[in-house]
């Protein structure tokens, strides 16, 4: 997965464009019933899905194990707008607009999509309008992948259950709004497991023996269906960005009286 | 106004005696720089609403007691956060009179936050329309 914009928007094209009905029909209105979350199938995860609020907010939590010196001094630098940590200001990397990345990317308030295809599955983030490619196919992970935002993912079928494991991280993301530091070393599993129709078990463990004494098991989660949305046009535009930081985000943080 | 410093202690003080406890306020959004137990009332004139992701922003010139003319900046959600709360990039037009529920910065400048996860922060029009943040397509389920 060298790029995942260039796999990636194909596949959406794709999906948009290959039926002449689909091109042909005008965008449905906002509250049209068009995600199949009807099934119940154990194995159908498609449709549009955001987590509720729970333990650990937009992140994995606060609770997690002891930091290495290494991770300790990561997160002495990570200056969050959330958590204990909060403060004006700060230096979280996606003020700047860089890529959420994952696994924050499915804590933040936005809804995501799930879309299934044959050898592969797609997280298609309303979050910075983000693909994330889960290979179904049955590869396995590069023990040495060059480092990616999302990292590199592949998943199978344990029963019911869709378990993911993903490596190849860079260490430019947080794990969450609160600051959380993770290294390139960080391996993540996750599993999904559908419940009833409306609703998915999240659980992720974070394995990076440079940042955290030990395996950080996040607190378990649950993914809500959500029909009638639709995934929007959510870029992270760096020029929009700056000038909101300009207007809004540095005079709302400077000191009182301060110019 | 002679300068900025001024103008904002004094319209730190014109918010405070603005100000009202929302005990019931609950605070998700979790921007430090805003108060989110408070709840400010300004009223004032559109200058510009800027339909960006992920914040969109409202501009208005509030006058204050003296007559003063403050220039406030108010954070709001994406575009679509507000797209499911009703709202289009044309809700917002300037030269609109509104009157605006908002958490003001904790630092008194005229900068503000008002969204989805801030319990009754809103914008109501001269004519009684009123814009929140309430997701009107399905809820979660």
């Amino acid at each position: 997965m060298k790029s995942l914009i260039a796999h990636s928007i194909p596949i959406l094209l794709t999906l948009t464009f290959a039926s002449p009905a689909t091109a042909q029909t005008p965008p449905p209105k906002q509250g049209a019933q068009t995600t199949s979350t009807a099934s119940t199938d154990s194995h159908d995860l498609s449709g549009v899905w955001q987590l509720a609020s729970g333990g650990g907010g937009q992140g994995p939590g606060d609770n997690f194990p002891p930091l290495t010196a290494w991770g300790q001094a990561k997160y002495d630098a990570n200056k969050p707008g959330y958590g204990p940590k909060a403060a004006p200001g700060g230096n979280d990397p996606i003020l700047k607009c860089d890529p959420i990345g994952f696994p924050r990317v499915v804590f933040t308030i936005w809804p995501f999509e799930i879309i299934q295809i044959p050898g592969r599955i797609l997280m298609f983030f309303e979050g910075q309008h983000a693909v994330r490619e889960i290979w179904m196919d049955g590869r396995k992970l590069q023990d040495d992948p060059d480092p990616a935002w999302y990292g590199h993912s592949v998943g199978r079928w344990e029963g019911d259950t869709l378990v993911v494991e993903s490596n190849g991280f860079n260490e430019k993301t947080w794990l969450g709004a609160q600051g959380q530091p993770h290294s390139d070393q960080m391996k993540t599993i996750e599993r999904y497991r559908r419940i009833d129709k409306n609703t998915i078990d999240f659980n992720l463990v974070i394995d990076d023996p440079k940042t955290y004494t030990k395996i950080w098991n996040a607190e378990p989660r649950q993914a809500k269906s959500r029909p009638g949305v639709e995934i929007q046009e959510s870029f992270c535009v760096a020029s929009e960005e700056e000038e909101f930081n300009r207007r809004i985000r540095e005079p709302a943080a400077r000191p009182l009286g301060k110019d | 106004m002679k300068n900025t410093s001024d103008r904002r202690i004094v319209f730190g003080t014109l918010a405070a005696a603005l100000l009202f406890l929302s005990a019931s306020a609950a605070a998700h959004h979790g921007n430090s720089a805003y108060d989110e137990q408070a709840r400010v009332t300004i009223k004032g004139v559109v200058t510009e609403f800027v339909w960006t992701n992920p914040h969109s922003q409202i501009y208005l010139d509030v006058k204050d007691k003296n007559g003063t003319v403050v220039h406030w900046g108010v954070e709001t959600n994406s575009p679509a956060i507000l797209t499911r709360a009703g709202w289009t990039s044309r809700s917002v037009k300037p030269g609109d009179e509104v009157t605006i529920i908002l958490c003001p910065a904790k630092n008194g400048a005229p900068i503000a936050y008002i969204g989805s996860g801030d319990p009754g922060t809103k914008v109501i029009f001269s004519n009684g329309r009123e814009l929140d943040f309430k997701d009107r397509t399905a809820p979660a389920q």
